[in-house]
Formats: C-alpha cells, structure tokens, sequence
C-alpha cells in the first residue's frame, strides 16, 4: 500500500459511523450488504475492513443509531439486518453538513481546484 | 454447500468464552460469511479457498468482544450531562407555538359556547372554528416534533408532518362530530367526520408501530447507568402491589355504594379519597419502604 492509499483509507475510515449511517438510510440491511455497498463505492482497493464495520454496528447500536433485528432465513445462517432510527438520521444529517463544511475548508486550504483533481486522475 | 467455513468460524472463536453477546455475534458472522463465500465462488473461487479467504478478510473477532464488559464508564451525574448537552428552544419556535395554541383555544372556547347554543353560530361557522382548532394544533405537534431538544433529536420531516396531520384529523374529526351533534339535520358531518376518524387513528397507528428510537446518545447512557428500583429488583413485590390495588379498589367501590345507598350519594367521595390514600400508603411502603 502506497503512502496516498494509506492517506485515503485513514479518511475513509474516519467516517465510518457516517458511511454505514448512510448506507442504511434506503432500507434495512444486513453486514455483508453493507460492506458490499460500500466496496462497490470505492471501486474494490479501498474497503473498510469487516472487522472495523462489526465494532462500528456495535457502537451504534449502543448509541441508539440502528436497530438490529434477525431475519428469517430458512436456510444457512440467520442475517442480523440493521435499521436506521430517528436518531440515526438525525445524526447522520449534521455529519454530512459538517463533512460538506469541512471539505469546502480543507478544499481551499489545500488549494484544490476541479482541473488538478481530473489531471491527477 | 459449503461446510468449510462452519469450521473455520469456529476456530476462529475458539477459547472465547460464549457468552450470549458473543454466541450473537458469531451468528450474524456466520450469515455474512456464507453470503461472502458464495460470491466467491460464483467468481470461480473453489469451495476450500474461499472459505480460506473470507475468513482471512474478517480480521480478528477477539479484539471486537474485549469491550463488551462495559466496565462502567465514568458516571457522570445526569445534570451534569444534560447540561452540557443542552439545547436551548428557537425563540420563533416557543412565539408560534403560544401564538397558535392561543389561537386555538379562542376557536374551542366559541366552538363550544356555539355547541351549547350560547352563541348563535351557524353550521358553517363552527366548521370553521373547528379548522382552526385542528390546523393550529396539527401545526404545533409537527413543529414541536422537528425541534431539536436536550435530550431526543428532531424526527424526520415526514413523520413529524404525519404526526401532525394525524392530530389535526382526530381534532378535525371531533369537531365535526361536535357541529353534528349542534346541527342533527346535517347527517354528512357525521359520515365525514367517522372517515375522517378512522383515517386518523390508521395513520398515528402506523406512525406508532413503526417508530424507532430518537433519545440522544447520552440520555440512553443515562438512563441505563440509573439504579433499577425495587419493582424491577423484585418483580414478586410488583406483583403483590398489583394483587392489593385490586384489593383496595374493590373494598373502596363497595364501600362507596354501601355510603350510596345509606347516608346518601355525596358521602361517596370520602370513600374513594380514602381508598387513594390507603393506596399510596402501600405505594409508597412497597416501592421506598425499608428493604427486609
């Protein structure tokens, strides 16, 4: 992993709270859902780990953020789906104004204008 | 089917010790890793290999379950914590709020002096103050619920605004009933207002049953770090309370129609004063006496 790779999973996972938050807001989902959604978002080469995103369920199960629930499969192993509540959403809304504040700062901190990023690309 | 991967999900939590909440999270890791195994293998993986990899990708379960212990946060006292999360109410929000419910109360107070043939009011009219009456209040519990408060988020738009509309309509329901009841010709009112009704209690239903949950944070943290009290210690002395306010309000309700039939109907209140009385008695030996 190179040194920009690093630098970019640090970012990503700072927001994993957030990420999953928004993951859930269309529908309920269970774990490998939710780390699907978000390895197809990041194109495969910078994922959140599994472990990470149990720990981040827990934490916000615990802070009332989602529900769990179990799902009823017959077959293989039961899913435990997660819900988003109010407060999750509530939540999940003044992260992604702070996030859109931020990035704005750190954006003209750093100078960045649309035609560097695309000949970065 | 592959069993591979029940194997290495067990060895994966060998020596943990299986407490419900690891039993539970072996579980929900188990459904997610069959899913992963089969995506695999739909990409040409053979069985044993990706099981192997989907494994491997979980990372070490053991670090997840060390901070389930809880071991007792700092316990912060309960003021304390709600003072520092405070939220002070808009000022817009408490000026419509009076503003309206002032409002409001001018429309029932007329409604009713209409209702009761007071005033003279037509059809029309106590159909109109009985709009007011519904829209006003209907608009304060959606506002109401929209607002950010100390202790609970604001609810999303659309159920504050179904909370709303589902008060409005039970209130827009009621007055129709109440002109109904002013104007008995008008049997439309009547066959509105129960639709109406019924509409209205369908919506606060779903909104019910399908709440979640909206405290902050910090007031469930609080809530659970408070002492259980003696009912819920011992849910056998709970039950006894139950069994003696039964009890009470039988003898207190004999009593009452036994003063009834003797001394006369207004000594029946002495009878249900004293049966509350003897009843937060008990209330208050079971709940906070001193423990046996």
């Amino acid at each position: 992993m190179t040194n920009d790779d690093a630098f970019a999973a640090d970012l990503l996972r700072g927001h994993t709270d957030t990420i999953v938050l928004g993951v859930l807001r269309r529908r309920d989902r269970y774990g490998f859902e939710i780390y699907k959604a978000i390895r197809d978002a990041t194109g495969g080469d910078r994922e959140i780990k599994e472990a990470t995103l149990y720990a981040t369920y827990r934490r916000l199960e615990k802070d009332g953020l989602v529900e769990s629930y179990w799902g009823d499969e017959t077959q293989g192993g039961r899913r435990k789906y997660y819900r988003i509540t109010d407060a999750g959403r509530a939540v999940y809304k003044s992260k992604v104004a702070a996030w859109v504040a931020t990035r704005a700062i750190i954006d003209s901190l750093l100078d960045v204008k649309d035609t560097i990023v695309k000949e970065t690309k | 089917m592959n069993t591979e991967i029940h194997r290495l999900l067990d060895e994966a939590f060998a020596g943990v010790e299986m407490t419900p909440d690891a039993q539970d999270l072996k579980e929900e890791i188990r459904a997610n890793l069959i899913a992963r195994v089969d995506e695999l293998e739909a990409s040409g993986v053979s069985p044993a290999d990706a099981a192997r990899r989907a494994i491997a990708e979980l990372g070490d379960v053991r670090a997840l379950l060390d901070d389930a212990p809880e071991a007792a946060p700092v316990r912060a006292d309960y003021t304390a914590l709600a003072l520092r999360n405070r939220v002070r109410p808009r000022p817009a929000f408490v000026v419509r709020t009076v503003v309206l419910s002032l409002v409001a109360a001018v429309a029932v107070v007329l409604f009713v002096l209409g209702k009761s043939g007071f005033l003279d009011i037509s059809a029309a009219g106590m159909l109109g103050l009985g709009a007011v009456v519904a829209v006003a209040l209907g608009f304060v519990t959606a506002d109401a619920l929209q607002q950010e408060t100390t202790t609970n988020h604001p609810l999303p738009a659309g159920r504050a605004i179904g909370f709303g509309l589902g008060t409005g309509g039970t209130l827009a329901a009621l007055a129709l009933g109440g002109t109904f009841a002013a104007h008995l010709d008008d049997l439309w009112l009547v066959v509105v207002a129960a639709v109406l009704l019924v509409a209205s209690i369908g919506l606060l239903a779903w909104l019910g049953a399908t709440t979640t949950n909206r405290h902050k944070a910090w007031t469930r943290q609080a809530h659970g770090a408070e002492a259980p009290n003696r009912f819920e210690e011992d849910p056998a002395s709970a039950a006894r309370f139950g069994v003696y306010t039964v009890g009470i309000w039988v003898l207190t309700f004999a009593a009452a129609a036994v003063l009834i039939f003797t001394v006369g109907w207004w000594w029946a209140p002495i009878a249900l004063a004293v049966g509350l009385a003897v009843w937060m008695f008990v209330l208050g030996r079971m709940l906070f006496g001193h423990k046996s």
